[in-house]
């Protein structure tokens, strides 16, 4: 049996007085890529925040690389380690001077509190590591606010990659990009995501891409009502359990997106 | 102009020594918090804090102690108040902030005319004093310098993520409530030290021009750090010279300084840049 590397079982999450999210369970499999599709509204983002302690959860329970996550986000340090997340919006605040280096330096350095000059040579080497595998290096001294969607997306990447992690959460990805920087995004996704040996978990509206590239779908609308391979979460009918009766699809036309 | 006393004159007084002394500490603190403070949204926050501290200041007379241990106290717990405020009310910060700063000012000033000692040091309180420098301010300053150093430069990943996104910096597993609340807390005390030197009129330039200055300038957040607490020092040391050489109050002598600073850095960022421009 395939190691497990999120669980989440019944898991229930209130936001501003309303369930956001109720009872909820699936797993993911090591190195698999799922996407987590629904109406506006439906809480993905929720879920999400969720499952990485961004957002307490008021019943169930998520299990990462088989660690307990606590009510208010509470994970050891090792673990948390391994996860990373991009979120829908990373919009830099207040033109905030940090170079693209730094940036990427951040999501090297672990936890807690360190000497600012301790493992200042590993992580140079790290980052620059970073850099080349997302095809960021020339863009190492620009400072992070002055980068267009399609290379903040992509500096998003190198933070991911500057250290091993095991499961990568995206919101949204490809939100704010138009179809050829969503198109190099998900190429360069695809090819980290089977040398680096990610496991995947991305919410998502563009059902076409999903199709194509994931191996298993979450159908969510505050619960969720569906969950297998595309094939199947993806039919008419399962789609009209979740968006409504009489939706249709909006496909992007990306083309070449890489295929599953 | 007057005939005051030279610069060299000025220097060799123990009182100068220790308001340089501390001007170049306060600024340097200033500027260093600042720099997050700024990138934070907090500049209307710290401004809110200088106004209120009269209040401080003026329970401190009325209970006859020294007002710059009750102002401490007092700074910090109007911090931690205005913050539960902020997080919980439906009105605009900056509304809410306008509402009780102007409200602490008002009672501040109408308790002051009570207080007769008091009536002739109204326009230090408001706009400085560098003979108000003691050696227990300043021991209080190097202490605070040095424990905000230690607290930014250790969790120095923490406070950039939490400056950057915060769901970004929660997802790292960054403590955000509580790196926020210690900041709010730092800078709080940080401003009541302060005011001594600057004034509760001009508090906030201490925080804010210094760090927007090196904002304009920077390339690096390590530098932008760097730059904005060294601006705040020298700033503060150059005003209070000219406020001292010319017997001119000392707030509005460093926040001219710091405003010179702050267009000869706005100039520097108007030059054309040499680097590549995002595509």
């Amino acid at each position: 049996m395939a190691e497990m590397v999120l669980e989440v079982s019944d898991l229930t999450v209130r936001r501003e007085g309303g369930t956001a999210v109720e009872g909820v369970s699936f797993a993911l499999a090591a190195e698999s890529d799922t996407a987590l599709v629904g109406p506006n509204g439906a809480g993905k983002s929720t879920l999400v925040q969720a499952i990485l302690g961004i957002l307490p959860h008021q019943g169930g329970g998520v299990r990462l690389l088989g660690r307990p996550l606590g009510p208010r986000g509470q994970l050891p340090p090792s673990v948390r380690a391994q996860l990373a997340y991009l979120p829908q919006t990373f919009a830099v605040r207040n033109r905030c001077p940090l170079s693209v280096a730094e940036f990427v330096g951040l999501g090297w350095d672990p936890p807690g509190l360190q000497l600012p000059w301790r493992g200042s040579e590993r992580r140079r080497r790290a980052v620059e590591k970073a850099l080349a595998k997302t095809g960021c290096t020339d863009l190492a001294d620009r400072l992070v606010s002055e980068l267009s969607g399609g290379q903040t997306k992509r500096v998003l990447l190198a933070f991911c990659v500057v250290r091993p992690r095991r499961l990568l959460v995206l919101d949204e990805a490809q939100a704010g990009l138009d179809s050829q920087a969503a198109e190099q995004f998900y190429g360069l996704l695809f090819d980290l995501r089977r040398s680096e040996g990610w496991t995947i978990l991305q919410v998502s509206h563009d059902l076409e891409m999903v199709r194509r590239t994931c191996d298993g779908v979450l159908c969510l609308n505050r619960s969720l009502r569906c969950w297998g391979p595309p094939d199947h979460a993806l039919s008419s009918a399962q789609l009209e359990r979740v968006y409504g009766r009489g939706y249709v699809p909006y496909h992007h036309h990306h083309g070449g997106h890489p295929s599953r | 102009m007057t005939d005051g006393p030279s610069l060299g004159d000025l220097l060799a007084l123990p009182f100068m020594q220790r308001a340089l002394l501390g001007g170049l500490l306060t600024g340097a603190l200033g500027g260093l918090l600042g720099s997050f403070a700024v990138l934070r949204q907090l500049s209307f926050f710290s401004d809110a804090l200088g106004h209120s501290a009269l209040l401080g200041i003026t329970l401190g007379i009325l209970l006859g102690l020294n007002p710059t241990l009750v102002l401490i106290p007092f700074a910090v717990l109007f911090a931690l108040v205005v913050s539960r405020l902020v997080e919980h009310s439906r009105l605009p910060t900056d509304a809410l902030l306008n509402i009780i700063y102007s409200s602490s000012l008002a009672i501040a000033v109408v308790a002051l005319s009570f207080v007769r000692i008091y009536k002739g040091g109204i326009h230090q309180l408001l706009f400085g004093d560098i003979l108000g420098i003691s050696w227990l301010d300043l021991v209080l300053i190097v202490g605070l310098l040095l424990t905000a150093l230690a607290y930014l430069g250790l969790t120095r990943r923490d406070q950039i993520l939490l400056t950057l996104d915060e769901p970004l910096a929660l997802s790292r597993g960054v403590s955000v409530p509580l790196h926020r609340l210690l900041f709010i807390v730092l800078l709080a005390v940080v401003v009541a030290i302060s005011i001594k030197a600057v004034g509760v009129l001009l508090i906030s330039a201490f925080v804010v021009i210094p760090a927007c200055a090196s904002r304009l300038v920077s390339r690096h957040f390590n530098g932008y750090v760097a730059l904005a607490s060294g601006l705040g020092g020298i700033c503060a040391v150059l005003g209070l010279l000219v406020s001292g050489a010319f017997d001119l109050p000392s707030g509005p002598c460093v926040v001219i300084v710091q405003l010179i600073g702050f267009l000869a850095a706005l100039a520097l960022a108007a030059q054309p840049s040499t680097g590549n421009e995002a595509s």
